[in-house]
């Protein structure tokens, strides 16, 4: 991974260097912000997360299980009592409900991590501690030859530091 | 930012915390080695200490996920500085009465029978069991809500990370965090996933403590089968958890010196939400005597009046004195913003709510309906040794929390920060003209909010 990074104070110096950049047609580029924004969410344009896929299909396969497990142990080990169904989807909606949240929960959190490249062993390319703080931080990945004119765009919307990494 | 030094007075309160919890465990093993009997069971009351400390401590546990999911999606501003203290407190809240169904196990080391899972007995629970829905309700809760405050942690273990100057400390941050580097990409997962998380959270919160009241609502017993059952439960539990946010709010607020964080404001507002949660608590209170008195059903009739004229008028009194008479000093915004009378306040909502698990419990179980199945119900040392072990083994989770993770949630406080901005009231063309560039890349329009 090779690239440039710009650190920078303001928020709108980033934005208006993130536009600028895309108009010199580098696609490859990197926000770093201590808090979401949706200006960087604006510019970037990245489109809605596919985490509520995720979210839906386990969601639903969670509920399939949760009644499907009752129903089946009712089956499998009836408790007959006269009058009364050996499984009954009244009761049995808990355990699809809590199921449908166990599933659709945890898979939310393992999308998450999937879709976002976590867990990562390393921070150090690209990265600066600052950017935890409250600087914002712009990765632009580039090819050697296209560094020194993505360290130009930078610099010119007012980055306080520029270096190149790789 | 990063970790201060423990002080003596943080080491004194987590060896008080650590010893109250080695009390309980040497009289969970007093009562493992002696049997049941060592507790205060004597028939027919079967349900004790054992079961009020657990829907005590999983009402205490409805709070955090009250203000960090519930709150976070209706957008209120006032959650942001408590709610990462409250998720803490569910999740150590839910850990301790996840032990108290095994507690009251004979042999609770076949406790696993519980749960579905092949096995070469070829049992299997019974799925129409509240005791069953239980389980299912609780360990998804647990699950979710330790999930929920697992991810919100995330950037802030990661700005942590970043401060910190201890190598084996920063090593452990890193790993914590996941490397986590604040990039658009993770936050535009994180946000997402997070506001999935609240959402999935928030009907399971209605959702667990209605379960817990099924436990009762399902059996004939006096006092107990009542369709009012559920939403009692769930506006008692967000009721004793907002008491229990105060108990361990201020003292952290005032001895972190978070007074410009945790505002008196955010108290306030919070003390309006206990406030409206005892009057819900005390309407269920009356509505209980109500449906007794207009039911026509002796039993529930004479229950009634023996829990509050009766053998446990003792317990009912504190009940309501608690619940229903203290509260109603929050209707002085005097009061409300009065850090001290809120603390005293807490504490005694701690109390009423515990009695009034004791109430529901005890008073139907030793007053049934034959008069020669009455009895009476004394705690033993070893129910108060486990009762007091649970504290103790809350707070010490509790004052490790404290003591390594961050109690608020940097990142968003953070959000509510306007960030710097170099030209606040100026457009992007605006601002290339005024650095000579040629002309404007884009055509946006002027306006005057700038960017933010």
């Amino acid at each position: 991974m090779q690239g440039v990074l710009g650190g920078f104070h303001e928020i709108d110096s980033a934005v208006h260097a993130i536009e600028d950049l895309g108009k010199h047609r580098f696609k490859d580029i990197t926000v770093y912000t201590p808090t979401p924004r949706h200006e960087f969410e604006e510019v970037l344009a990245r489109g809605p997360s596919a985490v509520r896929r995720f979210t839906l299909i386990f969601g639903l396969a969670g509920v399939t299980f949760g009644y499907w497990i009752a129903v089946w142990i009712s089956q499998y080990w009836p408790i007959v009592v006269g009058g009364k169904a050996i499984a009954t989807w009244v009761p049995y909606t808990i355990f699809g409900f809590e199921v449908m949240v166990l599933i659709g929960g945890l898979a939310t959190v393992y999308a998450m991590f999937g879709l976002a490249g976590m867990p990562r062993l390393t921070t150090t390319v690209g990265y600066d501690p600052r950017f935890s703080a409250g600087d914002f931080g712009v990765w632009v990945e580039t090819t050697a030859d296209r560094a020194d004119e993505a360290m130009e765009v930078l610099r010119r919307h007012g980055a306080r530091e520029v270096r190149s990494e790789r | 930012m990063g970790t201060l030094r423990p002080s003596l007075g943080w080491f004194a309160l987590l060896g008080v915390a650590i010893l109250c919890m080695l009390i309980g465990a040497s009289a969970w093993m007093y009562q493992i080695y002696e049997g049941l009997g060592a507790a205060g069971y004597h028939p027919p009351v079967m349900w004790g200490v054992y079961i009020v400390t657990f829907v005590f401590w999983v009402g205490i546990g409805h709070a955090g996920t009250l203000i960090s999911a519930i709150l976070y999606l209706f957008r209120a501003g006032f959650r942001t500085s408590i709610y990462r203290a409250a998720e803490a407190m569910t999740v150590f809240a839910v850990m301790t009465a996840g032990l108290f169904p095994i507690l009251h196990l004979g042999r609770p080391w076949k406790f696993f029978y519980l749960i579905p899972y092949p096995n070469w007995r070829l049992i299997w629970p019974n799925p129409k069991s509240p005791l069953v829905w239980d389980v299912f309700a609780i360990l998804t809760y647990l699950t979710i809500s330790s999930t929920f405050l697992y991810i919100g942690l995330i950037p802030d273990i990661a700005a942590l990370r970043d401060k910190e100057k201890n190598p084996i400390r920063r090593q452990i941050y890193a790993n914590m965090s996941l490397g986590w580097r604040n990039s658009d990409r993770e936050w535009r997962h994180f946000t997402r996933a997070y506001l999935f998380l609240a959402a999935l959270s928030t009907p399971l919160v209605l959702s667990v403590h209605s379960v817990v009241s099924f436990d009762f609502a399902m059996a004939l017993t006096p006092g107990w089968h009542a369709t009012i059952f559920p939403p009692y439960f769930v506006a008692g539990a967000i009721y004793s958890g907002l008491g229990m946010v105060f108990t361990i709010i201020i003292p952290i607020r005032k001895y972190f010196k978070l007074q410009h964080y945790v505002t008196l404001n955010d108290l306030d507002a919070a003390a309006k939400m206990c406030l409206f949660t005892s009057l819900v608590v005390g309407l269920a209170y009356l509505t209980e005597f109500q449906v007794a008195w207009m039911s026509g059903n002796t039993f529930e009739q004479d229950y009634f009046w023996n829990r509050v004229f009766g053998q446990w008028a003792w317990a009912a009194w504190i009940m309501l004195i608690c619940n229903c008479v203290l509260p109603l000093s929050l209707f002085s915004q005097q009061l409300r913003r009065n850090t001290t009378w809120l603390w005293i306040l807490s504490l005694f909502i701690n109390l009423g709510m515990w009695f009034e698990r004791f109430v529901i419990v005890v008073p139907s179980l030793s007053h049934e309906f034959e008069p020669w199945q009455w009895s009476t119900y004394a705690p033993t040392w070893v129910d108060y040794s486990i009762l007091l072990g649970s504290f103790g083994w809350f707070f010490m989770w509790f004052l490790l929390f404290i003591k390594q993770l961050p109690v608020l949630a940097i990142a968003e406080i953070k959000e509510v920060i306007p960030p710097r901005m170099k030209h606040p009231f100026l457009s992007e063309s605006q601002v290339l003209e005024q650095h000579g560039m040629a002309g404007p890349i884009i055509n946006d329009p002027p306006h005057s909010g700038g960017l933010n």
